[in-house]
């Protein structure tokens, strides 16, 4: 399992760059997204399910479409 | 090892390999919807399958599993059916060789012939 | 240039953060740790230490966590403000088939919500997850039943009195007990790992719940309704 853990903070951080480094808004955006899905995992591991199950839902689900819903309307008013 | 965790190690491996074929089918598919439909056809059943073999595996967690299992099998088509409808509203081009698009045909007005353009 | 500058600071920063890594593995560092793992569950008799720390312990600062929720609700709703004769949704019905599914899960996911936030002294989670599961319920409905409208006037209702409650909540652990947000005196504790138990903690959580629900449910309507057309005057 601790192989697993280590490959999963690697994609972590490798999603965190990439989310950084992309030009496009709503890939940002999901990588976002996704970083927080693969933490809400590790915090499982490290036995906080408290904070797993906030990161899951706020994190992954709920700001990732806020993020998306603000990129359309920005995109709109921009036009 | 006793019979049925021998069957639902098995079962699991057999769901494995279908995760693994949807995820091959989304990088070889030609365009976004082939995609979506490796994604979530091959993910629905490889999902089900391993779920089943831990409910086999651990039979006192049978019954939360399988509310599981209800929950993947409604949302897992529901949300990239969701998806391939946004991306057809957005103008995501189909494949090359693609022979009709039924969406686009339901959607014109003439309700039979496809939208010009 | 920019991206290798990235890739710097993140560099930095895992090396600024690499000497926390022995300190964050060792268990009982700090007396108030201390103090929470050994009288936590005898204080409040929840068998969630977490969600004593969050309520009781700490039950002030969750109080201003939630007027910051609060607060940038207000914001994103005073900015984003629909004009008069706008259409409210995207025009485009959803098709049939988000809506039944909709309609079937809409019920089972605030089940969800509500089940984390009621157990939130029992089992992982509380109102902060709860109302957000909820949330993202609602979201589903948003996006599928554009006919509908969501009710403002209810959510604003709702988040009010939850917001009041949870504040006079602290004013009778006040009067009765001798400090904002006392748990002990208030109401009986009742026996550890029970559903009614744990005092006012649940109460609290419940509060949260539908105060966050409501919320996070109002931000996304808001800003998921179709911009006011050219005209509109910004």
């Amino acid at each position: 399992m601790i192989y697993l853990d280590v490959f999963l903070c690697v994609l972590t951080v490798i999603c965190a760059v990439a989310a950084m480094v992309t030009r496009k808004l709503v890939a940002a955006a999901i990588l976002a997204g996704v970083v927080s899905l693969i933490v809400s995992y590790l915090f499982v591991r490290m036995k906080a399910p408290d904070v797993a199950m906030t990161e899951a839902a706020i994190g992954a689900a709920l700001s990732t479409v806020i993020f998306l819903i603000a990129i359309r309307r920005t995109e709109e008013e921009e036009r | 090892m006793a019979a049925h965790h021998l069957a639902g190690a098995l079962l699991t491996l057999l769901g494995a390999l279908f995760l693994f074929l949807g995820a091959l089918g989304i990088v070889r598919m030609p365009d976004l919807y082939n995609r979506m439909q490796a994604g979530t056809k091959a993910t629905t059943l490889g999902n089900i399958l391993t779920l089943a073999g831990l409910a086999l595996y651990h039979p006192s967690w049978a019954l939360k599993i399988g509310v599981i299992a209800l929950f993947v099998l409604v949302t897992n088509p529901l949300s990239s059916h969701a998806l391939a409808r946004a991306a057809h509203g957005a103008g995501v081009p189909l494949t090359e060789g693609s022979v009709s698009d039924a969406l686009a045909e339901d959607l014109s007005p003439e309700g039979g012939e496809a939208v010009e353009s | 240039m920019k991206q290798v500058l990235a890739i710097l600071a993140l560099l930095v920063l895992a090396f600024l953060f690499a000497g926390l890594v022995p300190m964050a593995s060792k268990p009982g560092n700090g007396a108030v740790g201390d103090y929470y793992a050994t009288h936590g569950i005898a204080d409040n008799r929840g068998s969630n230490l977490v969600t004593s720390i969050v309520v009781n312990y700490r039950g002030l600062d969750t109080l201003g966590e939630v007027t910051v929720l609060f607060l940038s609700v207000m914001g994103v709703g005073f900015i984003l403000r629909r004009r008069e004769g706008t259409p409210k949704y995207s025009p485009v019905p959803a098709s049939p088939i988000l809506n039944t599914g909709a309609n079937l899960l809409f019920g089972s996911i605030l089940l969800l919500g509500a089940y984390i936030f009621v157990h939130g002294h029992l089992t992982p989670g509380g109102g902060f997850q709860g109302g957000s599961v909820i949330a993202s319920g609602v979201l589903l409905l948003i996006l599928a039943r554009r006919d509908r409208e969501l009710s403002h006037d209810l959510l604003a209702w709702l988040e009010s009195l939850s917001g009041f409650g949870y504040a006079l909540v602290g004013l009778v652990g006040l009067v009765v007990a001798g400090s904002f947000l006392a748990n002990k005196g208030v109401l009986p504790l009742g026996t550890w790992n029970r559903l009614f138990s744990a005092g006012v903690i649940p109460i609290i959580y419940i509060l949260i719940g539908l105060k966050v629900g409501a919320e996070l449910s109002t931000l996304l309507d808001i800003m998921i309704r179709e911009p006011a057309p050219e005209g509109g005057g910004h």
